[in-house]
């Protein structure tokens, strides 16, 4: 999990966003690893000790917060979003590009409105001071971890379409 | 206008989007937000948009599918697919066509484990072609029995396809993953009795035979004892009520890395490279979900499925003819749309008109991933074809297509009995659950 090489190539902006995307991924990574070890954790103590991990299914619901909205940035960045290519066929590369270019600008209103949106039942879980049942965690902590990784992925969105040539697909996954 | 009306120019509108290479995910929030603006005003559509992505985000129902895919990467470079062919050749040596059907075999286990078609097929031709081109095997014959075999991971539980079907359609996991195991296995016996047929017709297609003793046959079935444990563990635990999905997930890709690391078969570089695998995957695939709620709650507001399944009604269609056109219009579609965006555009529209006419959503489930399936391997746009023509490119895309056509008889012949035997899928959840 080191940052590309084709990448590192590319001009600075488009350096430091491979870079931002490279810390989502890992958090991603370490958040998945938790929701697998606390998992299997609590499903051994509960079987063997009869003594279950205490908040285990709220800390899967967190890990998979922080891994989801993290883990996104990669995919975004690399342009892996799964479309339906039937066009490249036909279009000749200009089309082809401007066509890329278009979903990469649809893509970033999309997650813009869903960032946008987001705030308001943010704001919400601070103001109702929400928390976990077991865990006893305010539930706008997730929210900011959420806000955080879908805003990251917005950066990377918005580098690729500035900084990144309009090709099918720069690296699969 | 009339929200039906507002629902029909919305699909119509995700088409175009979906065909102007928008991302599948993309077309399904930007259609569901702007519909849901038009049926409800501003205020609600941005509620909707707000709380969607969080609830999807931090569903425990769907953490199921990042770790069954971090299961399946870890499969993946652990080397457990050879072992499994291996496996299956010796137990089925003797056999004429023994090494397609070997193949058939190895891939519906390490596709049950891996849970991706094109990361079986991709696998399993790297591994299997090479033997069955050693053996004189017919080039049509080796690579369709590949395509057909990679294409019932999906299929065969655990399936990620099935837990995003059930998150749309509100059906539990381990029922859906209860009522595809005998399908599953019984579109892997008639592939088998496919390849056995084409080698029956065309004896010049396999014509090599592997002699071994009934010992060594013993002795193969040891071999890929790791399979064993995990599927074992995974899916006799979520069907023993030992382990919920997740919990059975999490077992499966902790045991998986345990394989992996004790028996020396993955080093840090596979796994971090494994990991990172199923974040983007994983990631991808929420994405879409994402959207697809959007989208599924933009189609609920606009009752256009009711209108739909009412018109039907209506003009006194009966349920045959309109199942038929549904699976016409999946068959269709499979040309154009990948698998999992399929389901999740299709479900919302398609489920109410097949549960009013009094079908079972889990059986529908089934139904659906198998014509998902025929669309990975159907001519000239099947996904499983162009992959392993890009694992051998010495291979004539028109062998593949030519290989692949006998394969196509066994789905078809799975629907109709599902539809003459709807038991077939519905009797097994009905034992383990009530």
């Amino acid at each position: 999990m080191t940052p590309d090489r084709a990448a590192t190539e590319d001009g600075p902006i488009l350096r430091l966003i491979e870079r931002l995307q490279w810390a989502q991924v890992r958090i991603a990574a370490l958040a998945l690893a938790a929701m697998m070890l606390v998992t299997v954790a609590d499903v051994f103590m509960r079987y063997v000790f009869n003594s279950p991990v205490r908040g285990s299914y709220e800390i899967v619901e967190a890990t998979l917060v922080v891994f989801v909205f993290h883990g996104m940035a990669a995919g975004f960045f690399r342009r892996a979003n799964i479309v339906i290519d039937l066009v490249d066929t036909f279009a000749g590369r200009r089309i082809t590009a401007l066509l890329i270019r278009f979903s990469d600008l649809l893509s970033i209103v999309a997650l813009a409105v869903l960032a946008w949106a987001m705030t308001g039942p943010a704001w919400q879980a601070y103001d109702y001071g929400d928390r976990k049942l077991e865990l006893d965690m305010p539930i706008y902590y997730l929210w900011i971890v959420a806000l955080i990784g879908i805003a990251g992925t917005l950066v990377c969105a918005l580098g690729v379409l500035f900084a990144r040539a309009a090709t099918p697909r720069e690296r699969g996954h | 206008m009339s929200p039906p009306f507002i629902g029909l120019t919305g699909v119509i509108a995700l088409f175009v989007l979906l065909f102007a290479r928008v991302p599948v995910w993309a077309s399904l929030a930007l259609v569901g937000f702007f519909g849901n603006v038009a049926l409800s005003g501003w205020p609600a559509a941005f509620a909707i948009a707000g709380t969607t992505p969080f609830d999807v985000g931090s569903s425990y129902t769907l953490s199921v599918i990042p770790l069954f895919v971090l299961m399946g990467e870890v499969a993946s470079e652990t080397r457990l697919s050879s072992d499994l062919f291996a496996a299956a050749r010796v137990i089925l040596s003797g056999v004429r066509g023994g090494l397609a059907v070997a193949t058939i075999a190895a891939s519906a286990c390490f596709g049950a484990v891996c849970g991706s078609s094109v990361a079986t097929a991709a696998t399993m031709t790297r591994i299997a072609l090479p033997e069955m081109r050693k053996a004189g095997y017919d080039d049509g014959l080796a690579t369709g029995s590949l395509a057909a075999g990679g294409s019932l991971g999906i299929l065969i539980p655990p399936s990620i396809i099935l837990v995003i079907y059930a998150s749309i359609a509100e059906q539990s996991v381990p029922k859906l993953f209860a009522a595809s195991l005998f399908p599953g296995l019984l579109l892997t016996a008639l592939y088998i009795l496919v390849a056995t047929a084409v080698v029956r017709l065309w004896p010049d297609h396999a014509p090599g035979l592997i002699k071994t003793s009934v010992a060594e046959k013993f002795a193969a079935l040891a071999g890929p004892w790791q399979f064993l444990l995990l599927f074992v563990v995974t899916i006799g635990g979520i069907y023993a009520g030992v382990f919920s999905p997740t919990e059975a997930a999490a077992i499966g890709a902790f045991g998986a890395i345990l394989i992996g690391v004790l028996g020396r078969r993955i080093g840090w570089t596979e796994l971090m490279k494994a990991v990172e695998g199923s974040v983007i995957t994983s990631c991808l695939l929420f994405v879409i979900i994402i959207g697809a709620n959007l989208f599924s709650f933009f189609m609920v507001q606009t009752h256009l499925p009711a209108m739909l399944a009412d018109a039907a009604r209506t003009a006194n269609l009966p349920d045959l003819v309109v199942m038929a056109l549904i699976i016409v219009a999946y068959v269709v579609m499979g040309c154009f749309l990948e698998g999992i965006g399929m389901v999740l555009i299709t479900v919302p529209v398609f489920l109410p008109i097949v549960t009013g006419y009094g079908y079972d959503p889990m059986w529908f489930a089934i139904i659906v991933v198998i014509v998902v399936e025929v669309g990975l391997i159907h001519p000239p746009v099947g996904m499983n074809l162009f992959v392993i023509q890009a694992q051998a490119p010495e291979t004539k895309i028109t062998s593949i297509y030519r290989g692949i056509l006998p394969f196509l008889i066994a789905p078809l012949i799975l629907v109709v009995l599902l539809f003459v035997f709807p038991q077939l899928a519905l009797w097994f959840p009905k034992i383990l659950y009530g």
